[in-house]
């Protein structure tokens, strides 16, 4: 059984702390059930919307809605929304049961529901054993799944999660947010997620929100994004890209001397930026492509990194390392591009 | 942890992979009524219409049946107004309203009932009881829920009728009597003129620069001295080549030599007060600088006794080190009589005066500079060293330019603290006068409220100016905090041969205050100091009744006063650090405002306020708790503040999230995680309170006498000896309370440690 999930969106949403506008005019829709990442660099203002669905933070205008509720003028207490926070903000005087059952005691659950409930939430998170330490006596890991749980048993129709991760150290981090997208995807519960790190972001999330300076880039599933970047801002953010200036005439891509053939719909001929993953360009010693110059090589385990001048500055490519070897440092080289990596910003790409 | 086997039975129940569908269950009920209007409604209506509403004579605690609100009723229909506002009250909490609706009309009653309840108050006249109180703290709760509901305060009930009492507690209490005080200085009977403060300040006994029983023309010599250092500032700014600049410090500079000068030649509580002040201040700070760094920075063990030594003023009524100072120094003193064989009243004025002050404040510049030196980022000093400096040169351009805001800082409070003293000039002054005592003489001597007040004014415009500068200027200025994050670099220690010499100066200085100290308690079981030194039990016996009495009221009042006086500063502290509202700053700014106004003028203001009308409150106990509460606050405040600070604020958010109101977030987590800082607040509030003396001087009544003033009483009027065992007795007391705060304390520290940290 589920709850029934609902959808967030914010209609026109600003907010201003005094000359700072940290959020700008952001109308989204966060679809019910799904998890939806907020990704962006820091200071964007993805903490402050955050806090804006969870009423910790008012919007200097425009509407916030969960389902059908318009939840602006709502405090925090009011709005079934719970949240994991970075630093955990487990209560440090409670022990991890009283943590995960005081939201269960403000609502005045009876002894016997509030028990079989915080165990059964304990029992979800992986941690039944715990209930009776306090949070200093738990590993990182433990906290922050305490936390999630602490959420979680309150029945939230929208969950939400500030950069849960960053207190964890590399492995854990992978081991926990694969835990985070197998529980939130078991519950169906409609989940807002704040990270800066678009490994996270593109591992974890059903869509991405990308933001920059307050407002939205572009919104997107993990692969449209990394495939057909709506901006050069996301195009740089997520993933490497390699941003070459180039010209578009029906079919025929020209970068620097090199004109080859490549088609995408709704581009008009004339100058266009040319996205290319380092992954999809190909380096060859002789042959058609853009001519260039290995400036450096670094040998990776899995790929080889090269970085290559070429007259319309510098490509990186990662090539699959080849039998005989790097290229040294100075060798020629053609680059040519592989279409299905390839993706063409029309100068309105910002 | 606590209790063996667990609170919550042998262990959690086990469950099976069908949890997850107990876990999501969601219920959510909307009630449509709003107890919190129904009961402060119903509250606010059985308050007002079964207490009095009025009293007959001071005594608060009086049942007049013909004064309850039932009763007026029947003849006042402003009464009945009143009562039917409250019940309206009720309904709109009972009736299914939409919240902002519901909220608006809260608003409306809750401001028309406070309204009504002022225009009652205020109409009548007559001395003010329980039901006024009743109803116009109900109404303010009613109208502080009104703005949460409706949303005009993005905050809930409870804030916002937090925000809206302690408003009108600090309005009534604090600023109300601080502009009585401005009032009464400029209208006498009636009358508004500039007389008094004209008189007064023309009078020999406030300044006085030409006197004319000696030769010479002070005026002309102190402005000759400033023409000097003007021109002796220019010099040296040509010298060096920077004339452009020059008018820039060679004038103040001027300006300076001259006030120095014409204080230094002049006569009067202007002259005595502010070089006093500035003497002390010098002094204190800079042996508050050289404790600092022997408490941060030394190897020996002396270092230790810094801190009881930071303890004492708090903890010592404001009279016994100028007994001690009588004692030892005095015409019969036991140094100057019994051992120098001199009778000297050298130490009557001024000079006792501010060695009394020196040894009382210059730990509270070592509490201030502690946390400068602290803080000093010890890897500063390294990098200046490795950049080839040397130790001389590192104090010159890194240690000093850093701690000068603190420096700053210390010689101001202890220059506000010097200004308002009250204690020693009365007892050491001999007779000299200063601005604080002759607030106390013109109106207890002189009767005359005006001068009082207008002395009162210049003493407030002076504490209140360096208040403003310390608060805004340095506070902006100020690059070490005391919250500052410590780099991890050791911190240098002393030079050896400083250490030692530092040492060996603060083990004297310990002597002196043990010795001063030990002759009060020696004094108070020896016949007759400086003529007869047989023991005697004498003194402490004859304390009985009076002594006890006095004894009793104080600690019972002070203990009543502690509770409040802590609440409400961490209240107002978590609300101004925590809370954005309209109002925040102007609220934070006068409730830390008591800390900046001499006690005797708080005093002289609650006399003026409170002693006749609807307000009256003279006479009674109420008043001296009134007085300790809102003086002890901002103490409680700062505590608070800074208690509230290290709590990770999202710790409050997420008790928020998991739909606490405020008041249980208060509770179940600010509470417990500042509850050693808040007990500590306790004890010092209490402690603060037991030993004040200059705000409450006016407002002891025959049967509310307090114990500080009954020393001071006995001191004037000759039986020295039983003032010594009073003083005694109340030090001791102190000591132990404080002791047993300390062993509570780590009592706590101990299991908060084991909870939290393993
Ligand atoms: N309470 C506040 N007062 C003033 N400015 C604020 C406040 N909170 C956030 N800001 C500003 O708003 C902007 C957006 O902040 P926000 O915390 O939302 O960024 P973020 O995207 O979460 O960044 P990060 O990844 O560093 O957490 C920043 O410029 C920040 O300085
Ligand atoms: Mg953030």
């Amino acid at each position: 059984m589920r709850t029934p999930a609902v959808p967030v969106r914010l209609g026109g949403v600003t907010k201003r702390f005094g000359a700072v506008l940290a959020v700008d005019d952001v109308t989204l829709e966060i679809p019910a059930g799904l998890l939806v990442t907020l990704l962006g660099p820091s200071g964007c203002g993805k903490t402050t919307t955050l806090r804006m669905v969870a009423g910790l933070e008012h919007p200097t205008n425009g509407r916030v809605f969960i389902g059908d509720e318009d939840v602006t003028p709502l405090p925090a207490s009011n709005r079934s929304v719970t949240m994991v926070f970075q630093s955990y903000a487990l209560f440090p005087h409670l022990t991890v049961f009283e943590n995960v059952a005081y939201g269960l005691r403000i609502a005045k659950v009876p002894e016997r529901a509030l028990r079989e409930q915080v165990g059964a939430v304990l029992e979800l998170v992986g941690l039944p054993q715990v209930g009776e330490r306090y949070p200093a006596q738990l590993s990182g890991g433990q906290q922050q799944r305490v936390a999630l749980a602490r959420a979680l048993v309150m029945k939230p129709k929208v969950l939400l999660f500030d950069e849960p991760l960053s207190n964890l150290d590399a492995k854990l981090r992978k081991r926990v947010r694969a835990e985070i997208r197998d529980l939130q995807q078991r519950l169906g519960i409609t989940t807002i997620y704040v990270t800066h790190d678009q490994a996270e972001a593109l591992a974890l999330s059903d869509v991405i929100v990308v933001m920059n300076l307050g407002r939205v880039e572009q919104v997107g599933s993990p692969f449209d994004l990394y495939r057909k970047p709506a901006t050069r801002f996301v195009a740089d953010f997520i993933g490497e890209a390699n941003l070459l200036p180039g010209r578009y005439a029906e079919g025929m891509v020209t970068v620097g001397p090199y004109t080859f053939a490549f088609r995408q719909d709704g581009v008009h001929a004339g100058p266009v930026t040319v996205v290319a993953r380092p992954e999809t360009v190909q380096v060859a010693t002789a042959g058609q492509g853009l001519p260039g110059t290995v400036r450096s090589a670094f040998f990776m385990g899995t790929t080889i990194d090269y970085l290559i001048e070429t007259p319309i500055g510098e490509v990186s490519a990662s090539a699959p390392p080849r039998v005989t070897g790097m290229l040294p440092v100075g060798s020629d080289v053609r680059l040519q591009f592989a279409e299905a990596g390839l993706y063409l910003l029309t100068e309105d790409g910002r | 942890m606590r209790g063996g086997r667990g609170r919550y039975g042998s262990g959690l129940p086990v469950l099976r992979r069908g949890s997850m569908a107990r876990v999501l269950t969601a219920p959510a009920v909307r009630p449509g009524l709003n107890s919190t209007l129904l009961a402060w409604g119903a509250l606010t209506f059985l308050g007002a219409v079964s207490l009095p509403w009025a009293r007959p004579g001071r005594e608060l605690f009086t049942f007049s049946p013909e004064a309850t609100g039932a009763a007026l009723a029947r003849t006042s229909p402003l009464m009945g107004a009143i009562l039917l506002t409250a019940l309206l009250v009720a309904a709109a909490g009972l009736v299914p309203w939409a919240t902002a609706s519901r909220g608006r009309a809260a608003i409306v009653l809750g401001a028309l009932g406070t309204v009504l309840v002022a225009v009652r108050l205020f109409g009548t006249g007559q001395p003010f009881s329980w039901g006024v109180a009743a109803a116009a703290l109900g109404f303010l709760a009613v109208l502080g829920t009104g703005l949460a509901l409706a949303g005009v305060l993005r905050t809930d009930a409870f804030i916002a009728g937090s925000i809206l009492w302690v408003a009108v507690f600090v309005a009534i209490f604090i600023l109300y009597p601080l502009w009585t005080v401005l009032e009464a200085s400029v209208v006498v009977r009636g009358r508004f003129t500039f007389d008094v403060v004209r008189e007064t300040l023309r009078s020999p006994a406030f300044f006085l620069l030409n006197n004319p029983a000696t030769p010479r023309n002070e005026t002309a010599v102190a402005l000759a001295a400033g023409g000097i250092v003007t021109a002796v500032g220019l010099l040296l700014q040509a010298v060096q080549r920077r004339p452009a600049r020059g008018w820039l410090w060679a004038l103040p500079a001027g300006v300076g030599g001259f006030v120095l000068t014409a204080l230094y030649l002049g006569f009067g509580a202007l002259r005595n007060s502010v070089l006093l002040a500035i003497v002390v201040g010098v002094i204190a700070t800079a042996l508050g600088f050289l404790f600092a760094l022997l408490g941060e920075r030394s190897r020996l063990r002396t270092r230790r006794l810094l801190g009881p030594l930071s303890i004492l003023p708090i903890i010592t009524p404001p009279f016994v080190l100028g007994l001690a100072m009588i004692y030892m120094f005095g015409r019969r003193g036991f140094v100057t009589y019994q051992l120098l064989g001199i009778s000297t009243n050298a130490f009557f004025g001024p000079l006792g005066v501010a060695v009394a002050q020196i040894l009382a404040y210059a730990p509270i510049a070592y509490l201030v500079l502690q946390g400068v030196v602290q803080s000093m980022d010890a890897a500063l000093e390294e990098a200046a060293e490795t950049l080839g400096a040397s130790r001389w040169h590192v104090l010159r351009t890194v240690i000093w330019p850093l701690a000068r805001p603190g420096v700053a800082n210390a010689f101001l409070l202890v220059a506000i603290e010097s200004l308002a003293d009250f204690g020693n000039p009365i007892i050491v002054g001999g007779g000299k006068p200063f601005l604080a005592t002759e607030v106390f003489f013109a109106i207890i001597g002189r009767f005359n409220p005006s001068e009082a007040a207008v002395y009162g004014v210049v003493l407030l415009a002076m504490t209140l100016s360096i208040f403003l500068v310390q608060r805004y200027w340095l506070g902006r200025r100020s690059y070490v905090t005391v919250t500052g994050k410590p780099s991890g670099a050791k911190a240098r220690p002393l030079p050896p041969a400083l250490d030692y010499a530092v040492s060996a100066f603060f083990l004297g200085w310990m002597v002196l205050i043990v010795a001063l100290y030990g002759s009060v308690f020696v004094g108070s079981v020896t016949k007759l100091w400086g003529f007869d030194y047989t023991f005697t039990l004498e003194h402490l016996r004859s304390l009985s009744p009076t002594g006890w009495k006095v004894f009793w009221t104080s600690t019972k009042l002070s203990a009543y006063a502690a509770i409040p006086s802590t609440l409400l500063g961490f209240l107002i502290g978590y609300l101004v650090t925590r809370m954005e509202f309209p109002g925040r700053s102007a609220l934070e700014f006068s409730s830390m405002l008591s800390f900046a106004v001499p006690g005797t003028v708080m005093g002289i203001g609650y006399i003026l306020a409170f002693n006749q009308g609807a307000l009256l409150l003279t006479g009674t106990s109420a008043i001296l708790i009134m007085a300790f509460v809102f003086r002890n606050m901002p103490v409680a405040i700062r505590a608070g503040v800074a208690a509230i600070h290290q709590i990770d604020r999202s710790l409050e958010e997420a008790s928020t999230m998991l739909r606490a109101n405020s008041l249980t977030t208060l509770r179940r987590i600010v509470m417990p995680l500042v509850r050693s800082a808040l007990l500590s607040g306790l004890v010092f509030a209490f402690v603060r309170a037991i030993t004040a003396v200059s705000q409450v001087i006016f407002l002891i009544s025959p049967q509310h006498s307090l114990a500080t003033t009954q020393i001071l009483t006995y001191i004037e009027y000759g039986s020295q000896g039983r003032g010594a065992a009073l003083a005694s007795l109340l030090t001791v007391f102190m000591i132990v309370v404080i002791a047993a705060l300390y062993a509570v304390n780590r009592r706590l520290g101990a299991e908060t440690r084991r909870e939290m940290a393993l």
